[in-house]
């Protein structure tokens, strides 16, 4: 059993805390749709590309421990750098949870002449079973509604380093694309944060003034 | 690294305001890595590859910490795919320390590639560097790289030889 894309992460948007922040996919249905559920709140960095998402969460979970973060990846972009596994698994921020949109495809490419191109879990690789044994805390395969809700409520309920593996039925995106470049995206996520912690992101801060004279 | 160079380093780490540190350890810099570890200061994270540890780079900087990548000139190659992602793609800045293999002086058969490599890939990736061969100009160099790297909004990197590895300049 397979869950639909579009559905699912409109569950874990409704979801979502006031006070996480998500690290996402940048381009592709994943993100498309992630935008239309969450209307581009920026809290969302939709920064993330093939084969670096889960490693730039892991990277923000670190620096802001005291913040949930959610990274939102998909199975291709995953099996692109497997070596953020294995740094998931050595450091395993207990803020961080990786929601991934596994469909066994590479469905932002579009269709071949007969169909999809498939990813490696269509066939033997397993990311839960690579994952767990790159040492993550916790790992869950997800393939039911139910057990979606269960660990949606989990994620946000306890504090653990988690791999979540959602089967996702293949299906060109119900979002638009979407309109900005990583740019525009960078700044009103830095922005966001700048805010939410307040701290200073960009620019020299005061205390590195005394580094430009010397 | 020489000792002292090492010391230089981590001088240059702190007074450039770098509290996060991501890489992977090379024979040059394994020393810095273990200051940098010992020492409260930074958040030592480390990968098992550099495009791996340059992504986890750019996430700290966007959590606002200010992010360093030590490694080989090697990795640069490695780290490539994920700087013109990230970098190149959104502006995030990294200062990269890396050890020059493969610079004048190179004893290593296996370093030759890394240095011919090395330099025409950071230009290919807009990212400007400067070679330190001399320790006593190594700490200020990587804090003007992180001055850099913070006013482009891009990485900016030290490539570091000489005689902050070498002891005698000409490897008896």
């Amino acid at each position: 059993m397979a869950l639909d894309r579009y559905e699912w992460l409109g569950r874990l948007a409704g979801g979502l805390t006031e006070d996480c922040l998500v690290m996402s996919t940048y381009i592709g249905a994943v993100s498309f749709e992630w935008a239309h559920h969450t209307d581009e709140h920026h809290r969302t960095a939709h920064l993330g590309q093939m084969g670096d998402v889960i490693g730039m969460a892991l990277g923000l979970a670190i620096a802001l421990p005291h913040r949930k973060v959610v990274c939102l990846d998909g199975d291709g972009s995953v099996l692109m750098e497997l070596g953020q596994l294995v740094a998931l698994g050595e450091h395993a921020p207990n803020n961080l949870v990786v929601f991934v949109a596994d469909n066994g495809v590479y469905e932002s490419i579009g269709w071949a002449e007969h169909g999809r191109r498939p990813t490696a879990t269509s066939g033997q690789a397993n990311l839960v079973a690579i994952a767990a044994g790159c040492g993550v805390p916790y790992t869950a395969d997800v393939r039911t509604p139910e057990e979606l809700e269960s660990e949606i409520e989990l994620a946000f309920g306890r504090n653990v380093c988690s791999f979540i593996n959602v089967r996702t039925r293949p299906g060109n995106s119900r979002a638009q694309p979407r309109r900005t470049d990583g740019i525009e995206d960078k700044y009103r996520f830095v922005r966001y944060v700048e805010k939410l912690e307040d701290i200073w992101i960009t620019g020299v801060p005061p205390q590195d003034i005394g580094l430009m004279t010397d | 690294m020489l000792p002292h160079a090492a010391d230089e380093a981590i001088r240059g780490l702190e007074e450039a305001g770098i509290n996060f540190v991501s890489g992977l350890p090379d024979g040059w810099q394994r020393n810095v890595h273990e200051l940098v570890e010992q020492n409260d200061t930074f958040r030592y994270a480390p990968a098992c590859n550099e495009g791996v540890a340059f992504s986890m780079c750019a996430g700290a900087w966007l959590g606002g910490m200010k992010s360093a990548l030590i490694m080989e000139n090697s990795g640069i190659r490695v780290a490539a795919e994920y700087i013109a992602r990230i970098s190149l793609g959104t502006g995030v800045p990294v200062t990269m320390i890396c050890s020059y293999r493969g610079d004048v002086g190179e004893t290593e058969h296996w370093g030759v590639p890394h240095g011919i490599v090395a330099e025409p890939l950071l230009q290919a990736l807009r990212i400007k560097f400067v070679v330190v061969r001399r320790v006593e100009e190594l700490a200020q160099a990587i804090k003007r790289a992180k001055l850099l790297s913070e006013a482009q909004l891009h990485p900016a990197a030290v490539l570091v030889s000489g005689d902050c590895v070498w002891d005698d300049g000409a490897q008896k």
